[in-house]
């Protein structure tokens, strides 16, 4: 047995842990935790339905979406049999700007391939496995299968911009094992735009020329070789202004085409490949978008759809194209309806058939005649869809009647995923969750009456007062019946230990604290309520505004006022919204401009309550009012990354922004990450009580921020603890041999801070020893670095970070005590967990992005103070310390996601419970995932595991044995009474 | 993430092509990652989709999904010592260290998180592929057999109610034993044989521990011993006299003695 010295190793390693780890029980999965599964907003080009099984009947929705992740839908039920997170896990030489993603299906074949940003793979189609992949120079512009090949299979066609050599490459990829076939390169700096094939050639598509005066370029190429047998430039009539204004289609149909229009969308063009003559064709009136619809193989006829939206309608017109002479030929229109409308193509070995989703429809047509063939009126949909495209499936019943069956999966306008069969949805998922970009949690609003009644006692004098309170808890006692009505249904579900549903559909508090909304802002401008009591399910979702297409709201700030039930929303690009938590209905709302004006946003405290200010360009506030004024400083980034702190200076009603201090990094440093306390940062205890009962005092300066500096050239990290009142560097720590190139993340609370980064470094004190792998350094700052001394500060009940106590020595400096740790994995979107009092000990939750799940580490184990190279003493052992073991292997215990695959998460909230055990914890990024954290076990309150039955039934055992007993025991004493002495 | 323009130089085409178009980059080889059937895990296919394989070193990470032939592949990968790790939803993986020399010689160790990266563990066999997949690239694959820690458990086990757990209980088994004397044993006495009971009372009472005892139980066998008065035994007077009795308790007893005196 080879492995046993080292499965040994690691299982004292997992022993080493504190058995202070919370694992979940099995059966609080999805009563205390929730998951929403995303795949990212379905796009048109690489959402397709596709047979898995050349054999098998059941076909799969397969989609790559804006998101970056390629998944595989069930579309019996719309569940996710399978999820690659393209996005998340590109190799950094071959990381790409701005994600554009490919994906395409052989027919017949059991794969799918998928390309994103400079990476090529396969993918088996029912398991999710990888089949090949490989990864080239340059950016991906075009992916597309070759039906037709010289041998059995079907291969790949890959089509490369090489931007930095100005070369455009396409290759043919085996889809065996993803070796090149062959290879062609040009060397002119032209525009790819796609390829296309049909039986005998492939035709790469370029884009000649200069902005506003385009035209195209077709070259021609050997499917065998490569080589190129023809080149043609089509004149576009100088009308060509836009990449955007060209529809690419009928790849691989019989007759591959390309079509453009005007800026204006008056006249269409058409070109068929390998032709140099285009033809024109008028587009409806007030057209403003276009798009084609065409089979993608190479035996279905060669007939194509033109679909052009105006403002308030659609409409469809068919073309044929004549094989021989490559002329095209309107058909058939489709009438103009109102509403956006959406066209799906699908095809039945050489027959095409084209599906029209409509306001209230879904109408199915041949290509050949305008003859309706199946008309299904949308059912049990509340509102009026509006689908923004649509991918179909028709299936030809057989019998005599011919009847077809049809089913279309849809994008709404709300950003969801429905899929309609036969004219009934069969299900809706929540794609538009996912791109979060900011969440707070809020709390479920109290009845405004409630409020004002409250608040009208206590201004009102006490006599008035208490008659107010007795009539309003008369009046009360209207809800007296509804709610003993309730009382048997919430006393079994309490017994069986379900959940209670309010039956009303009103959301209301509960006494725990657990029942919140969360409200999500995603980057396509919609905003989510989500009712975390309640499975995390949608109670509302806004569009706050309509972005312009590839613009992405960029949130600078979200902040909850609780009294006023009301959630602002700050944007980059001057853009705010302010919402109703409670409801969703927009307050007041400024769309974005054009250009980026805010760099952040700080939750300040001002004369009128906590507000959201808004930072301007290169940290510039600007003159606020003097209400509006910060009382504390607040910190900025200039113009070359340095901090700035800036306080507020009144001047008669208005206040003048002045720059207190200015921490400017070394050359060579930028600034990767900056931790704060959080807002919510309840301390317990000033000191920590020793194994002697001496008492080490906490550090707990609350203008403190942790920003993390990396050196691109010497790869050191630097942490700086900086005093935000004076800009004073408190401690600072260098790092060596730290990668620039991953992440860097830093979180802050209590007394303490932890960063993580990937090291590799030979170790100071023994040179001959080299340390490779993720780590995470926690600090602890102490006011003094002997037990019992509360440093120069002493019993003061005040201080001043400008105004040092100590002269000789200065500032007063915390101590620190650090200690590194390896982590089993990277971690990143670190976040401490909060509770209401801070008694409960904390707990570093972060996302494993490798490994797709959310880790909570206990702060024990983080503990600097862990003996190093000595087992601890007795004393030590109460504190709660143990022997250092530099690694941290990832416990699945502690994993709080457990057997959930959560990918993409950008960013953890964490929200305090009314019990004081328990912290709210609710992810976002792709996935949406949602549990209670419990660090310090459940003390408070009575888990699932209390066995309410076994309660009773021990009580009744009780009752019935003393029953039983009684008249024994009177028999008993009444005979000894009776019975003669002995 | 952010990539300084020399990495984005660097050659990330396999093949001929590139190394005699830039002749000035480091080789570059390619290896594969196989997982074997073990123990913990008899059937690799079970695998999620999702498991993934890591090569990390400073500046250097390379990523690789699994494949459908339960393999990992790494292509560009250019020569240092890097950390490999799988990261998988079901199965923990022991960490490697992969070296790769400038003359692209693959080797392979076992590494222990958090010790000296010098300090190797065992050597894992490293074996050329046998079918290179990749008939165009001129360096072999290599291939190296992961190693399996063991299947991950999330969830903890709820503490179940059952009647033999209360059992179990020391205590209870305790208290369980003393009750079957308690009730055992009059029963045991009363079915001897009036000789035999006769004798074992003499053998009670000439022991005054087991008598006490006995009068603590509060059982018939207090006959024998059972006006015994302590107060009268520790002061002196033996025997006491039988005749008086002690029902008021043994403190009463010795004050009855000192009024007699």
């Amino acid at each position: 047995m080879l492995a046993i010295p080292s499965a040994t190793t690691l299982l004292v390693g997992l022993l080493a842990l504190p058995s202070a780890v919370r694992a979940v029980f099995r059966d609080e999965v999805g009563h205390i935790d929730y998951h929403h599964q995303l795949l990212g907003l379905p796009q048109r080009e690489t959402t397709f339905f596709h047979r898995p099984r050349k054999d098998d009947q059941g076909s799969l929705l397969y989609t790559l979406s804006d998101e970056g992740v390629l998944g595989a839908v069930n579309p019996g039920n719309g569940g996710v049999v399978w999820r690659q997170f393209l996005a998340g896990n590109s190799n950094n030489e071959t990381a790409v700007r701005g994600g554009e993603g490919f994906a395409r299906a052989g027919e017949g074949e059991g794969w799918v391939a998928s390309a994103y940003g400079g990476e090529v793979h396969a993918w088996d189609a029912v398991t999710g496995r990888n089949k090949f992949w490989a990864r080239f120079p340059g950016r991906v512009k075009d992916l597309e299968v070759m039906e037709m090949t010289e041998s059995q299979r079907k291969d790949v066609l890959v089509l490369f911009e090489e931007e930095e050599k100005g070369e455009t490459v396409l290759r043919r990829l085996n889809a065996a094992d993803g070796s090149v076939v062959w290879e062609f390169r040009e060397a002119i700096k032209d525009v790819p735009l796609q390829v296309s094939t049909n039986v005998e050639k492939v035709f790469v598509v370029f884009l000649k020329g200069t902005k506003g005066a385009y035209s195209l370029k077709v070259t021609t190429l050997d499917t065998l070789t490569g080589k190129r047998l023809d080149e043609l430039v089509i004149g576009t009539k100088a009308n060509l202004n836009d990449e955007e204004d060209i529809m690419l289609v009928g790849a691989n149909s019989a007759a591959p085409i390309v079509a453009w229009t005007d800026a204006e969308h008056t006249t269409l063009r058409v070109n068929v490949l390998g032709l140099k003559t285009s033809q024109e064709f008028p587009l409806v009136d007030g057209a403003v978008s276009v798009e084609i619809h065409a089979p993608h193989l190479i035996q279905s006829q060669p007939h194509f759809l033109v679909h052009s939206r105006t403002a308030t309608s659609n409409k469809g017109e068919v073309y044929h194209i004549d094989l021989k002479t490559g002329h095209v030929s309107k058909a058939y229109d489709l009438p103009l309806l109102p509403g956006k409308g959406a066209f799906a193509t699908s095809s039945i070995s050489a027959n095409v058939y084209f599906t029209r989703i409509t306001e209230d429809e879904l109408i199915l047509v041949s290509s050949q005649s305008h003859g309706v063939l199946g008309r299904w009126p949308l059912k049990n949909v509340d509102a009026k869809v509006s689908p923004v495209h649509a991918v179909s499936e028709v299936i030809r019943k057989a019998g005599a009647d011919g009847n077809y069956a049809v089913r279309s999966a849809a994008l709404t306008t709300d950003d969801e995923w429905a899929l309609v069969r036969n004219g009934e949805v069969g299900w809706t998922r929540p794609e538009g969750l996912s791109g979060g970009v900011a969440a707070t949690f809020a709390e479920i609003p109290e009845s405004e009456e409630l409020a004002r009644s409250l608040e009208q006692e206590a201004h009102s004098n006490p006599i008035e007062a208490y008659i107010h309170r007795v009539k309003r808890h008369i009046n009360d006692l209207q809800y007296l019946p509804a709610y003993l009505n309730n009382i048997p249904a919430r006393l079994i579900s309490s017994i069986a230990g379900t959940d209670v549903t309010s039956s009303t559909g009103k959301h209301s508090r509960d006494s725990f604290g657990f029942h919140k909304l969360v409200i999500l802002a995603t980057k396509r401008g919609m905003v989510y309520g989500l009712d975390i009591g309640n499975s995390g399910a949608v109670v509302w979702h806004k569009r706050a505004f309509q972005l312009p297409k590839a613009q992405k709201w960029d949130v600078k700030g979200i902040q909850v006022n609780e009294s006023s039930g009301q959630v602002t929303i700050l944007g980059a690009n001057n853009d705010f919204v302010v919402l109703k938590t409670e409801t969703g209905d927009v307050v007041s709302v400024k769309a974005p401009s054009p250009e980026a004006t805010t760099q952040s946003t700080a939750l300040v405290d001002t004369p009128v309550g906590m507000r959201l200010l808004r930072i301007g360009q290169k940290g510039k506030i600007g003159d606020l009012p003097i209400d509006q004024a910060p009382k504390q400083t607040v910190v900025t980034r200039g113009t070359d990354g340095e901090l700035k702190g800036v306080t507020f200076i009144a001047d008669g009603a208005t206040a003048h922004e002045s720059t207190s201090w200015i921490f400017s990094l070394p050359k060579d440093q930028r600034i990767v990450s900056v931790a704060t306390r959080p807002s919510h940062d309840a301390i317990a205890s000033i000191g920590r009580v020793l194994g002697d009962r001496t008492v080490k005092y906490k550090y707990l300066n609350p203008n403190t921020i942790v920003a993390a500096a990396i050196d691109d050239k010497a790869w050191t990290l630097t942490v700086y603890l900086l005093d935000t009142v004076s800009g004073q560097i408190l401690s600072s720590a260098k790092y060596n041999g730290v990668d620039p190139t991953k992440s860097v993340e830093c979180a802050m609370a209590e007394n303490w801070f932890a960063c993580s980064f990937f090291g590799q470094y030979t170790l100071r004190e023994n040179s001959a020893q080299s340390l490779k792998g993720y780590q995470i350094v926690v600090s602890d700052l102490y006011e003094s670095e002997e037990a019992n001394d509360r440093g120069p500060l002493g019993d003061a009940s005040s201080f001043s970070s400008l105004d040092p106590v100590d002269v000789p020595t200065g500032v007063a400096l915390p101590s620190v005590v650090s200690q590194t740790y390896i982590m089993g994995g990277p971690i990143s979107a670190l976040q401490v967990s909060q509770t209401r009092q801070g008694i409960t000990s904390r707990q570093l939750l972060a996302y494993l992005p490798e490994s797709h799940g959310i880790m909570g580490i206990p702060r024990m184990l983080l503990e600097p103070r862990r003996p190093v190279g000595r087992d601890a003493t007795p004393a030590e052992i109460e504190e709660g310390l143990f022997r250092y073991h530099p690694a941290i292997e990832i416990d699945p215990k502690s994993v709080i996601t457990h057997e959930r695959d959560v990918i993409g998460i950008k960013k953890i909230i964490t929200s305090p419970a009314i019990v004081e055990s328990t912290s709210l914890v609710f992810a976002y990024g792709v996935d949406i995932f949602g549990t209670r954290v419990t660090p310090s076990f459940l003390f408070d309150i009575l888990g699932k595991g209390f066995n309410k039955v076994s309660l009773v039934g021990t009580v009744l055992a009780l009752f019935v044995g003393v029953a039983m007993l009684a008249p024994m025991v009177r028999k008993k004493q009444i005979n000894l009474r009776w019975s003669a002495p002995m | 993430m952010r990539i300084p323009t020399t990495l984005l130089l660097l050659p990330l085409l396999s093949g001929l092509t590139t190394a005699l178009l830039q002749p000035q980059q480091p080789p570059q080889t390619s290896i594969t990652i196989h997982i074997p059937p073990s123990a913990p895990l008899p059937n690799p296919a079970v695998l999620p989709p999702s498991t993934r394989a890591t090569l990390n070193s400073l500046t250097k990470h390379h990523s690789s999904p699994l494949s459908t032939t339960n393999t990992f592949s790494f292509h560009n990968i250019t020569p240092g010592t890097y950390l490999l790790d799988i990261h998988c939803h079901t199965h923990a993986f022991l960490p490697l260290r992969v070296d790769v020399s400038s003359s692209l010689k693959i080797e392979a160790w076992e590494t222990f998180r958090g010790n000296d990266w010098g300090n190797k563990g065992e050597k894992v066999s490293v074996s050329p592929s046998p079918q290179s997949n990749h008939p165009s690239s001129s360096n072999d694959e290599i291939i190296i057999l992961a190693r399996m820690a063991g299947q991950k458990s999330y969830f903890m086990e709820r503490s179940t109610f059952s009647v033999l757990t209360i059992f179990k209980n020391p205590v209870i088994l305790l208290s369980l034993v003393s009750m079957g004397l308690f009730f055992g044993m009059p029963k045991l006495i009363e079915n001897m044989d009036p000789e035999m009971r006769a004798e074992w009372e003499e053998q009670q009472k000439s022991n005054p521990m087991n008598a006490l005892m006995g009068a603590a139980s509060g059982q018939q066998s207090a006959g024998g011993m059972g006006n015994f008065d302590m107060a009268a035994f520790l002061a002196g007077s033996s025997g006491g006299n039988k005749e008086e009795k002690g029902g008021s308790g043994n403190n009463g007893g010795g004050s009855n003695n000192k009024k007699k005196r």
